[in-house]
């Protein structure tokens, strides 16, 4: 298979084998192209598609054997999981994603057979996932625990019945910084971008999700995250791709796992739970640790559970989420993941328990109010293209 | 009849691999020429054009490829050299009964899992990891080569070190002790022998051993993944980017296909390169390389020396 | 001829830099072995020795489902390669012909395009013929991952059992069909046995190059079927755990214990260690 002469041979046959793949190819586009044209018909006419009401799958029968969660980076704990497993009965299997982008695209590229029974959207993709078929209604016979919930959370605006959706945790986007690195204070997130090119060229990372990449931008400069102006998005581009890309090494949205427990960067943007997380698992010099709430703006997201489209054990997906709402393990969950999950009463019931570092975790309503929710808009696919490019120029 | 019975031997492999590799891959270079319609659709062949292949090109994307180019030389050509001794060494300078132990030992990283393998390298580098403590202990600054492009190559020529040996190994290994000898004995000094008798023999391993490390480097996905970081971007990503977060099967396609292209182009490149280098000492030396069997080549490399060496 | 005992600087030399350079090849595995004897929560970070993240094989069900689809999988995805790769290894080396140049093409083609492109397009297709064509055996997800593994596996092995049986003399059959033995018989009774090595090394390369396989298996596999390699991908991102180690390294003992397996099969049937090595490194 070495020899001079047969690799000769081979390259003139290289065509060939690409003639036959193109001729067979041919026939297939033609079916593939029918089939293409018949997704997008069904995307262009979802909205219609599903207003006629699914029934929900799930009708209180027997629970399956097996559960698969499709969340964030180190979102459960573990405790409520295992407690789950040896009352309920389904053994558990979770996968992480980094963003609601790669979420999508993978029950988008699976189309129902991805083998996942929850996954964990941020509150502007609930409406259009469900619309694009993706999500299945949820069932509240079975998941009586609703009743505990903080009625504030429920029926939130993309999801006014909580047909698809029920809150799992809300929480904000900051910074944290190694003091040791970074000896000057940081305040907000123009003295982030700063330190970024500065002290901690090289050592800072962002969150590997394209709504908090770009958004960095926006909060810093008063401009309405939200924008669908192309002028803020040619210039959030423009700086980020140019300014801040070259000084960045890594992309990570659960830093709280790694990076922040090994010190792998000196500047690191992180959500807050996690971030608290990160700083509870530091074993060495914990206390050079600082978080920052992103100011002068930041964004509010809300995670909610949900069951996609084909999920092979709704029963289960049910009972999971009626076990999480219990109060106990909603309580362990806020201990363990550091954000409020919807819960009624929980920042008390989190005070007396002795939850370490709350102001991590439950805030007041002068920082509320520079909270602002995010929006599904017509900028998205730019966004996504800005922080893939981004990306590129940071490897550059 | 016997041919019609080995096409039909062979039929289910072929069909086999038509079927789940050259439509897949067919298919994608199909969807290149498509565009994405919305955000929640992964592409749409409606309108086919060359614009997907446009965007790969832009500044943003082809520097990505460019750096993958310049990993996948220099990690090529430091696996060549490193590697070389190696196997010269595995293959002549050690006893026949240790070879087997030798190159068994090569291929135990070899067969090791590659993503764990590499994993090894992200605890050994890691900043605030043993090895760190350990350098900063003897006056040695903090690691700070994780997460760089330098991570990464230091990962691929790791990974891809074996793959360059062993064929490097075969390669000397088919070059026979006498041949070498009797370049000894009508006075030729050690590196006359090495590189008019034994390179030349062993080019055809030298070149499979660099298409072996070449090739798949170029498409790494996992070295960069682990060490990379930001900065260790490579296409491999980029393409899996496309289609696991951007939702763009159209972009990646095209990038695939310009990958698939750039290595193509490359390697044209560098067998015409070596065509050209060899061209003046394949005059001279003609040393005609005959079947694998030893008692053949054995009968005819005695006049063949002569000739070379006397030309 | 005996030559001479005393070693040159330069011979020195080569044996120095052959050990460094062995010792770098096995750096980073020695590495994961010892990590797998930390007891701790993060896999960088040494917490204390001991043997308890062994013990996570058996106990979390996440991680034994992993290793057992893994084993199983490749098992299977063994079997088709090499029952595909040996049958097209007998056809180019028994019956040559012009055809063989489309079949050499197509090996060549899987063995040079980049895994990451097999990856990509797999499951767009996989999902179509599941999907849109109602195929429905290709929604599983052990389907999805031996088509996936046994697509170099076939390449593998049929450039194996061709090498094989180039090197052995056709004489063999002729004289078994000059004997009145009817082809079939030739097959089972002559060629089978002749190529038996090459096809046992295949199978045994297959399985290890299927526990290997963790690109496409990223892409095709289905949640509830999740091979090993793709479950540590996604553990890279969540926090390494020792228990990763600690299964590394089991599962280098299964792969070190097969590939002695095909050592011996080898060496058994006269390959001395350069045609091993060739063997091994995939022709």
């Amino acid at each position: 298979m070495t020899g001079p002469d047969s690799g000769l041979r081979i390259l003139a046959h290289r065509s060939a084998a690409r003639t036959i793949g193109r001729e067979i190819s041919r026939r297939r586009f033609l079916s593939f192209a029918a089939a293409a044209s018949s997704v997008g018909l069904l995307a262009a006419c979802a909205p219609t598609a599903a207003a006629t009401s699914k029934a929900p799958q799930a009708t209180g029968g027997p629970l399956e054997q097996k559960l698969s969660i499709f969340t964030w980076g180190d979102y459960d704990a573990p405790e409520v999981l295992e407690e789950f497993t040896a009352t309920v009965g389904p053994k558990i299997t979770v996968s992480s994603f980094s963003s609601n982008e790669e979420m999508v695209a993978k029950l988008v590229g699976a189309r129902g057979t991805s083998g996942y029974d929850i996954v964990v959207p941020t509150g502007p993709f609930v409406q259009p996932m469900a619309d694009h078929g993706l999500l299945e209604p949820l069932n509240h016979d079975l998941i009586p625990n609703l009743k505990h919930m903080d009625p504030e959370f429920l029926g939130r605006t993309f999801d006014p019945d909580n047909q698809y959706s029920i809150c799992k945790a809300w929480g904000t986007t900051g910074f944290v910084y190694d003091t040791e690195v970074i000896q000057r204070e940081l305040t907000d997130w123009n003295d982030f971008i700063d330190a970024a090119q500065n002290e901690a060229s090289g050592k800072t990372s962002l969150l590997d999700d394209p709504a908090e990449l770009t958004g960095l931008y926006f909060w810093a400069n008063g401009i309405d995250w939200n924008t669908t102006n192309p002028d803020d998005l040619d210039a959030a581009e423009a700086f980020l791709v140019n300014e801040l890309a070259p000084h960045l090494s890594a992309f990570d949205s659960n830093p709280g796992s790694g990076a922040i427990p090994q010190g792998t960067q000196a500047l690191i943007q992180a959500f807050n739970g996690d971030a608290r997380l990160g700083i509870l698992e530091t074993t060495s010099r914990p206390e050079r640790w600082k978080w920052v709430l992103g100011s002068p703006a930041t964004e509010l997201w809300m995670d909610n559970w949900a069951i996609p489209a084909g999920a092979p054990s709704p029963e289960a997906a049910h009972a999971f989420i009626n076990w999480v709402l219990e109060p106990e393990n909603a309580l362990a969950e806020v201990d363990y993941i550091g954000y409020h999950t919807g819960e009624a009463d929980i920042r008390a019931a989190a005070e007396e328990a002795g939850v370490e570092m709350l102001d991590l975790i439950f805030f007041d309503p002068d920082q509320l109010a520079t909270m602002h929710e995010g929006e599904l808009t017509s900028a998205q696919e730019r966004i996504v293209q800005i922080a893939t490019k981004v990306k590129a120029a940071a490897g550059a | 009849m016997r041919k019609h019975s080995g096409i039909l031997l062979a039929l289910p492999a072929w069909l086999w691999l038509v079927c789940f590799f050259v439509v897949p891959v067919a298919i994608v270079v199909v969807f290149s020429f498509g565009e994405k319609p919305d955000i929640f659709s992964t592409h749409s062949l409606e309108h086919l054009s060359f614009d997907r292949y446009a965007e790969v090109f832009t500044p943003a994307f082809f520097t990505t490829f460019l750096n993958t180019l310049w990993i996948g030389l220099a990690g090529t050509a430091i696996c060549l050299v490193i590697g070389m001794p190696v196997a010269y060494w595995m293959a002549v300078k050690v006893r026949p009964e240790r070879r087997g132990l030798l190159v068994a030992l090569v291929m135990v990283p070899f067969w090791t899992n590659f993503l764990v393998r590499t994993i090894g390298w992200q605890i050994l580098l890691a900043p605030e990891g043993w090895l760190s403590t350990l350098a900063q202990g003897i006056g040695l600054p903090a690691f700070e080569i994780l997460n760089t492009r330098q991570a990464v190559l230091l990962g691929v020529v790791y990974n891809y070190l074996p793959l360059m040996i062993l064929p490097l190994f075969v390669a000397f290994d088919r070059v026979s002790g006498p041949l070498r000898e009797a370049s000894a004995d009508l006075g030729a000094p050690k590196w006359t022998t090495f590189f008019r008798i034994t390179l030349p023999l062993a080019q055809p391993g030298i070149i499979a051993g660099v298409l072996l490390v070449y090739i798949p480097l170029m498409g790494d996905y996992i070295t960069a993944t682990v060490l990379g970081g930001a900065k260790g971007n490579m296409v491999g990503q980029l393409v899996a980017g496309q289609f696991q977060t951007a939702l763009n099967w159209s972009l990646g396609s095209a990038m695939a296909v310009v990958l698939i292209g750039i290595i193509l182009v490359s390697v044209a490149i560098g067998a015409g390169i070596v065509w050209l280098v060899t061209l003046p000492a394949r005059n001279r030396n003609r040393l005609v390389l005959g079947p694998a069997e030893p008692a053949a080549a054995r009968s005819v490399t005695v006049p063949a020396v002569v000739e070379g060496a006397g030309a | 001829m005996s030559r001479p005992s005393t070693r040159s600087l330069s011979d020195r030399a080569f044996g120095v830099w052959g050990v460094l350079v062995l010792i770098f090849l096995f750096l980073p595995i020695a590495v994961v072995i010892a990590s797998s004897f930390n007891v701790g929560r993060l896999l960088v970070s040494w917490d204390h020795f001991g043997f308890d993240s062994f013990l996570a094989l058996f106990l979390k069900p996440a991680v034994r489902d992993a290793v057992l689809v893994s084993v199983w999988t490749g098992l299977i995805a063994a079997l088709v390669a090499t029952l595909l790769g040996a049958l097209a290894g007998l056809a180019m080396a028994r019956h040559p012909g012009r055809w063989q140049l489309w079949l050499l093409g197509l090996l060549l083609l899987v063995s040079v395009t980049p895994e990451i492109v097999d990856a990509v397009s797999l499951l767009p297709w996989m999902v179509t013929l599941g999907q849109d064509a109602g195929i429905a055996v290709f929604n599983d997800g052990i389907v999805r991952l031996v088509i996936g593994h046994s697509l170099f596996s076939v390449a593998v092995v049929a450039y194996l059992v061709r090498a094989r049986l180039v090197g052995l003399d056709a004489k063999l059959e002729e004289a078994s069909a000059d004997l009145y033995a009817t082809p079939v018989t030739t097959f089972r009774r002559v060629t089978l046995p002749l190529a038996m090595p090459a096809v046992l090394a295949g199978f045994l390369l297959s399985f290890t190059l299927s526990l290997d396989n963790t690109v496409i298996a990223a892409f095709v596999s289905v949640s509830g079927s999740t091979p090993w390699p793709v479950y540590v991908l996604s553990a890279l991102r969540s926090g390494l755990r020792p228990e990763i180690a600690a299964v590394s390294t089991i599962m280098l003992v299964l792969t070190l214990a097969a590939l002695a397996l095909v050592a011996y099969v080898l060496k058994r049937a006269g390959d001395s260690a350069a045609d091993i090595a060739r063997t091994m490194s995939g022709g």
